[in-house]
């Protein structure tokens, strides 16, 4: 036990062994009332996948019924709102799926009904190509990996007022041969969330894959972050997938307008 | 490290940093864009209006408010805090005003509010403003003046600076594009500030607000050449104050065209590289 500066208790650790070993023995013996809340919950955290339009779940693997060859995932509004009006909008893009899931720190409660709308993640395919898309450990695979990330996370020993946000780094796994489009994430710097469990996951299953993240100042949705990602546009698998860039700027422009949150606190 | 001696504003952490005063820092990069010029016979305020909802009143959604009538201040960051330190100061003002019969100076005001800020970095149990303030105007010997503070207190003189969110990109621009020429005359100064706040801007025109003070010419000497203010006159109690002899709100129109002017030198000069080119 120790005290503050501002008179509140903290626990500090005690190398002598915790105090908490007589409590332990109470603590471990398991109720089938307990057994049966924690098998519920299990169930409730369970990732379900299935067609929005149908509302079906689908039985086969997603994973298996779309082989692909490049998989390009976008983690968070500004990578979501960059992959849909600069890639999604040239060529049609079909929905074959989302992903629904829930786990303690999700603001619905009601899991057995969640609504269309709160599907974690969508995935589609390009219909005249449909060999873009899915995600079997395949060997000739390519992953794209878009996630942003504050800028206050960035450790450097540099000054951060000279720093000139937006800006983009990439990470890649070993079979990644293609040079990344900007500069390669330095030490300490690590990757958090989906896109590093992605990326390890490929890094493991000797899958090619880029990651590019990019450090942000404004987290909400905003037009210079995600046109920060422009460099990206031209990468091998996302060079044949973009067609129209003028139009993609104009889609931009109206998510933006329609996807404006109104908060007061800030002007 | 940092987690152990950001909670509390009085604690200094083991390398020299307050915390908490660069959190408030942060704060200030959420608020939209404010642009502030100093020209040779003007001063400029230019902010990036911030969308209103339907059912709000556009009229009490302000980023740029007079401190008295020869003073204007544009903010970014919280809003209240934002209330809260214009109140005071504007008492400030008034109060120099019957104890030294005199009008307060720019810098004057902006030690003061800079002051005030210091003095909630030094304090037990608040937090810092977390506002930046932009603050314009002349003095009775008819220099321009602009001055910026920010939440640690300190305040500077400036001949052109930006804060709130992008305020790096515009101050960039603004280093490239500051010449004499450039604020020659009043015309130029203001186009300047559009073009620096069009830089980062994302709907164009229609979401910049402009506010100049011109050098002794009250509002109702203009004649022809600076025409009334539209939609400024109000006797609504709950908007804030109504302009003020020396300053200039533009109309939503007046910047339009201003804007319109601004794209179409755009062109020619484009026109003439890819003549020159050919």
């Amino acid at each position: 036990m120790a005290a503050t500066f501002f008179g509140e208790v903290v626990r500090t650790p005690c190398r002598a062994g915790t105090e908490e070993e007589e409590e332990e023995e109470d603590g471990n013996r398991e109720t089938p009332e307990d057994r049966e809340v924690r098998r519920q919950l299990a169930r409730k955290r369970e990732v379900r996948l299935f067609r929005r339009q149908t509302k079906t779940t689908l039985e086969v693997s997603l994973l298996e019924k779309h082989p692909c060859s490049k998989f390009i995932i976008a983690i968070g509004n500004n990578a979501v709102a960059f992959l849909s009006s600069f890639v999604m909008n040239s060529g049609a893009w079909e929905e074959v799926g989302c992903a629904k899931l829930w786990n303690e720190w999700c603001r619905t409660t009601d899991t057995a009904h969640l609504s269309p709308t709160e599907a974690f993640c969508v995935f589609y395919h390009l219909k005249s190509n449909p060999s873009v898309f899915g995600s079997c450990p395949r060997k000739n695979m390519q992953v794209t990996i878009l996630t942003c990330r504050h800028v206050t996370d960035y450790k450097t020993s540099e000054s951060t007022s000279s720093l000139h946000t937006p800006f983009l780094k990439a990470l890649k796994t070993q079979n990644f041969k293609e040079p990344p489009f900007c500069s390669l994430l330095e030490q300490p710097n690590i990757v958090h969330d989906l896109p590093a469990a992605v990326l390890s996951y490929c890094q493991v299953w000797r899958i090619p894959a880029v990651l590019y993240l990019c450090y942000t100042d404004v987290m909400k949705l905003d037009l210079i972050t995600i046109e920060a990602f422009k460099p990206v546009l031209s990468s091998k698998s996302l060079k044949c997938l973009v067609k129209n860039i003028p139009q993609s700027t104009e889609i931009l422009k109206k998510l933006m307008t329609t996807n404006e949150i109104q908060s007061n606190i800030y002007t | 490290m940092a987690s152990r001696y950001d909670r509390a504003i009085t604690v200094f952490s083991p390398d020299g940093h307050l915390f908490q005063v660069e959190y408030a820092q942060e704060a200030v990069k959420k608020g939209s864009t404010a642009v502030g010029i100093r020209g040779t016979n003007i001063v400029v305020l230019g902010v990036e209006k911030k969308s209103v909802a339907k059912l709000q009143d556009e009229r009490t959604v302000r980023k740029i408010c007079a401190l008295d009538d020869h003073v204007c201040m544009a903010f970014a960051g919280l809003t209240a805090d934002a209330r809260v330190v214009i109140n005071k100061a504007r008492v400030e003002c008034q109060s120099h005003k019957l104890t030294v019969e005199d009008p307060v100076t720019v810098e004057y005001i902006t030690r003061f509010i800079a002051t005030l800020k210091q003095k909630y970095t030094q304090s037990n149990g608040r937090r810092p403003f977390g506002i930046s303030a932009l603050i314009v105007g002349f003095d009775d010997d008819g220099i321009p003046r602009l001055y910026q503070t920010d939440p640690s207190g300190t305040y500077h003189a400036w001949k052109a600076n930006a804060i709130g969110r992008s305020a790096k990109t515009v101050r960039e621009f603004l280093e490239k594009n500051y010449t004499e020429d450039a604020i020659a005359n009043d015309n130029e100064a203001i186009k300047l500030a559009i073009r620096a706040l069009l830089e980062v801007v994302q709907s164009g025109g229609k979401n910049i607000e402009l506010a100049i003070i011109r050098r002794n010419q009250p509002l109702k000497d203009s004649g022809t050449a600076v025409p009334k203010p539209q939609g400024h006159r109000t006797t609504d109690s709950r908007v804030s104050s109504p302009a003020p002899r020396h300053t200039y709100m533009f109309s939503a129109k007046e910047i339009e065209l201003q804007v319109n002017e601004i794209e179409k030198e755009k062109e020619e000069a484009e026109k003439k590289k890819s003549k020159k080119t050919t």
